[in-house]
């Protein structure tokens, strides 16, 4: 028998992505107080002199190697919305960034006053960078698992 | 307190390689915003009176202003230095991020001055500053030299601003390359570079940029997002970029062809948007927090000189370096203007003078190499052209990498008849015969010939009513007025800065809701025409400093005395009279006397008679000296 289960994920465009980095600029409002792409959680990537963007965000793993290699045991998937969020009370902000190193796409950053990790929580289900994305290069949507989650 | 500035700019002497922070201090936030504010205020009171341009004492200033960096729609930034084009002040605005690092870095702007003994270039990451050779990338052309420099520096992270070769050789219409196909094109800001041996500035920052009333701004953000989306030229914009001017310059007769010979493209259709459509455009690009995105990116997939990216062909671009050559083929236009680009070089100035080559070879007085052929409709032609000049390799080059102003000086014979400048500016892709109140914009523009310092066509041909009427659009009454308020405007909303395509939406009002929302002021929506008027007195009296008089604010005897034979604006010039008549209107508007001097009436009403100083010694918070990386 299949084991139906759903998930919002944010899924990518780069077909439709300007790099007008509007959403890294929302995402950073959001998190910081003020603007700035490179404090954002997600990232874009420019190539071929600005022909594609693409943008990069949290995938929120079934298989978290974030989660796996915190020492601290401070990451976790929130039950609510499904996220995989940080803990900023037990993260320690280890001198060895291990999320940061073992997550491939690097969309786990460390902020540089407290040290401590933060990425993309999915604006607990309304994500700013989704709504304030001109084009729907970001786009809200639910993946349905047809088999069982191995990590689960 | 939070106000959208970042308190400090940054001040680089390339002579001494040392760097200093100096305060943003409150007056000058107040008095002049931004941008082309702080510029008109810190090249006055910064270099002496009939500084060299190219140089030590010049100044190359990038410049943001309080909403650079943010969500606040279509924001650009802004480079300042007098101009070794025209010897006027030079404001140059670029797109794309490199204005938003600036501010990301830490500062509010950078002001460099100086030559630097060897090649350099800068890196600067937050507080810390390098000095690097740029003895290996010397010589490389401005896409080349970002992709070096980001081997060097181990990053893709860094937003990079280059020359290219035209730069290096002070081609007096080189322009600086922003990454990517976003350039501050004119006047010659690259020449400024290339003379203080600073091949690139690379620039990353990881500090946030904050607004005074963060839920107020939103609110002003989303109020301007709606008005660009809500505009028919904003969604032009969207769908095909500046090539959607093509069509319609052509149709009611502003297209400039064969050297401004003419206002009308026979073959129009093979280069406007539809045909860019079918043939270039693949995707779209946008500049940092623009909803507009109307650059259109594509490739040159077939062809001789096929393949390559290029950005949209720009309406300016299509002009100079299709319709104004007599080249149709959009494939080859889209190479020669990424040449210009590679190479460093404004594609309106590069068309102009390309331009007026073809047209002097056709008199017989430039040779031209066995080789090739110097004519109208030649790809390879203008491509040869373009090399020269670039590399400086020939005496062709070297004559006309100086401008078609001192081009004509040199040759005699008449040519300064047909040299189409203002100031030694090249004249932009509009024709303004049939369009007077443009004509009269573009003689009075404080940086020579400019399409951007009072878009008139639009009141005379595009429908845009003033004052709630219909504009005559061959008719010289009100054109002055018009044409001042544009300019008094447009300033204003240049200390922001302003994308202009993003002005086509956005109302005064969302202007100034999101002017005081991110810094806190309570300026009234009338601020932005004060501050302009303020600016352009103050750009005035520099350009008076340096030289300028009432003779400078003229048009080409093209424009004035060749009436034109063909097109929806046949019969039509712009006669010396009328031009003079609408000048002296002009200036007692501007309440200038005769010779186009701001009256002591005039600097008293703008407060410019008892104006700060801006003085390094006063403001400067620290001196460091840095370590020259080799």
């Amino acid at each position: 028998m299949v084991n139906l289960k759903t998930k919002v994920i944010i899924k990518t465009h780069f077909d439709l992505c300007t790099g007008c980095l509007i959403c890294q600029l929302e995402c950073s409002a959001w998190l910081f107080n003020g603007f700035n792409p490179h404090r954002s959680a997600l990232n874009i990537k420019h190539t071929n002199e600005n022909l594609y963007h693409f943008p990069i965000v949290c995938n929120h793993c079934e298989n978290t190697y974030c989660a796996k290699v915190c020492p601290a045991k401070a990451i976790s998937r929130n039950e609510a919305t499904g996220a995989i969020v940080v803990d900023q009370e037990k993260c320690v902000g280890c001198k060895k960034e291990y999320c940061t190193v073992y997550c491939p796409i690097n969309v786990i950053h460390i902020e540089p006053v407290s040290r401590k990790a933060y990425k993309c929580d999915l604006c607990q289900g309304a994500p700013r960078c989704v709504e304030s994305c001109p084009t729907g290069a970001l786009e809200l949507v639910t993946r349905i698992s047809f088999s069982q989650g191995e990590n689960e | 307190m939070n106000d959208g500035y970042m308190g400090q700019f940054l001040y680089v002497d390339l002579e001494s390689q040392t760097t200093q922070k100096l305060n943003v201090p409150g007056w000058l936030k107040q008095n002049y915003v931004g941008g082309k504010g702080f510029g008109a205020k810190l090249l006055n009171d910064l270099t002496p009176q009939g500084v060299d341009p190219l140089g030590p004492d010049n100044l190359l200033m990038f410049l943001t202003g309080p909403l650079c960096s943010t969500t606040a729609p279509a924001m650009r930034t802004c480079v300042v230095c007098k101009s070794p084009a025209t010897n006027t002040f030079l404001d140059s605005y670029v797109g794309g991020r490199f204005g938003a690092e600036i501010k990301y870095a830490g500062y509010d702007g950078i002001i460099i001055r100086g030559i630097s003994q060897e090649p350099v270039y800068l890196w600067i990451e937050d507080e810390r500053v390098a000095f690097r050779s740029a003895k290996k990338i010397w010589g490389s052309d401005s896409l080349t030299a970002n992709e070096l420099i980001k081997q060097e520096l181990n990053s893709e992270e860094p937003t990079i601003a280059t020359i290219g070769q035209a730069g290096e050789n002070k081609v007096l219409f080189s322009m600086i390359n922003c990454e990517y196909n976003r350039q501050a094109g004119r006047g010659g800001a690259g020449a400024i570079m290339g003379s203080k041996k600073l091949k690139g500035v690379a620039i990353r920052g990881t500090n946030s940029v904050n607004v005074n009333q963060p839920k107020r701004f939103l609110a002003a953000v989303k109020q301007a997002t709606a008005e660009i989306s809500a505009a028919g030229d904003c969604q032009a914009l969207t769908v095909a970029g500046t090539s959607y001017s093509v069509p319609w310059s052509s149709e009611v007769g502003l297209l400039p062809y064969k050297n401004h010979s003419s206002q009308h493209d026979p073959n129009v259709r093979k280069i406007d948007d539809t045909a860019q459509d079918k043939h270039l455009f693949l995707g779209k690009s946008a500049c940092l927090g623009c909803p507009i995105r109307c650059s259109q990116m594509g490739a040159v997939r077939t062809g001789k000189y096929a393949p390559f990216v290029t950005d949209i062909v720009e309406y300016e671009s299509v002009a100079m370096l299709g319709s104004n050559l007599a080249i149709s083929n959009i494939r080859d236009i889209a190479y020669l203007t990424k040449l210009c680009d590679t190479f460093g070089m404004d594609s309106i100035s590069t068309g102009g003078v390309i331009a007026f080559a073809f047209e002097a070879m056709e008199k017989g007085l430039i040779k031209a190499p066995e080789e090739v052929a110097l004519e109208f409709g030649s790809t390879k032609g203008a491509e040869y052209l373009i090399r020269s000049i670039a590399l400086q390799e020939n005496e062709l080059g070297k004559l006309l990498g100086q401008g078609v102003k001192k081009a004509s000086e040199q040759l005699g014979h008449n040519t300064s008849d047909y040299a189409v400048h203002v100031k030694g500016l090249e004249i932009p892709g509009w024709g303004v015969r049939g369009a007077p109140g443009m004509g009269l914009a573009y003689a009075t523009a404080d940086r020579g010939a400019c399409h951007q310092r009072g878009f008139v066509i639009g009141y005379e041909h595009g429908g845009a009513l003033y004052q709630g009427k219909p504009v005559s659009p061959h008719g010289i009454e009100q054109k002055a007025e018009i044409v001042a308020g544009e300019q008094d405007y447009l300033a204003g909303l240049d200390t922001l800065i302003k994308c202009d395509f993003g002005s086509f939406g956005i109302s005064a009002q969302t202007y100034i809701d999101l002017l005081n929302s991110a810094t806190g002021q309570k300026w009234p929506v009338g601020f932005i025409d004060d501050l302009g008027g303020r600016i352009w007195n103050l750009v005035r009296l520099f350009n008076i400093r340096e030289g300028l008089d009432r003779k400078s604010d003229t048009l080409p005897k093209r424009l004035t005395h060749q009436v034109l034979e063909d097109g929806p604006q046949k019969g039509h010039r712009i006669k010396p009279e009328d031009l003079e008549r609408m000048l002296n209107e002009y200036y007692k508007i501007r309440n200038w006397n005769t010779e186009g001097q701001p009256t002591t009436k005039c600097i008293g009403l703008y407060g410019l008679n008892e104006d700060h100083e801006f003085k390094l010694k006063e403001q400067q918070i620290s001196l460091e000296q840095e370590d020259t990386e080799t």
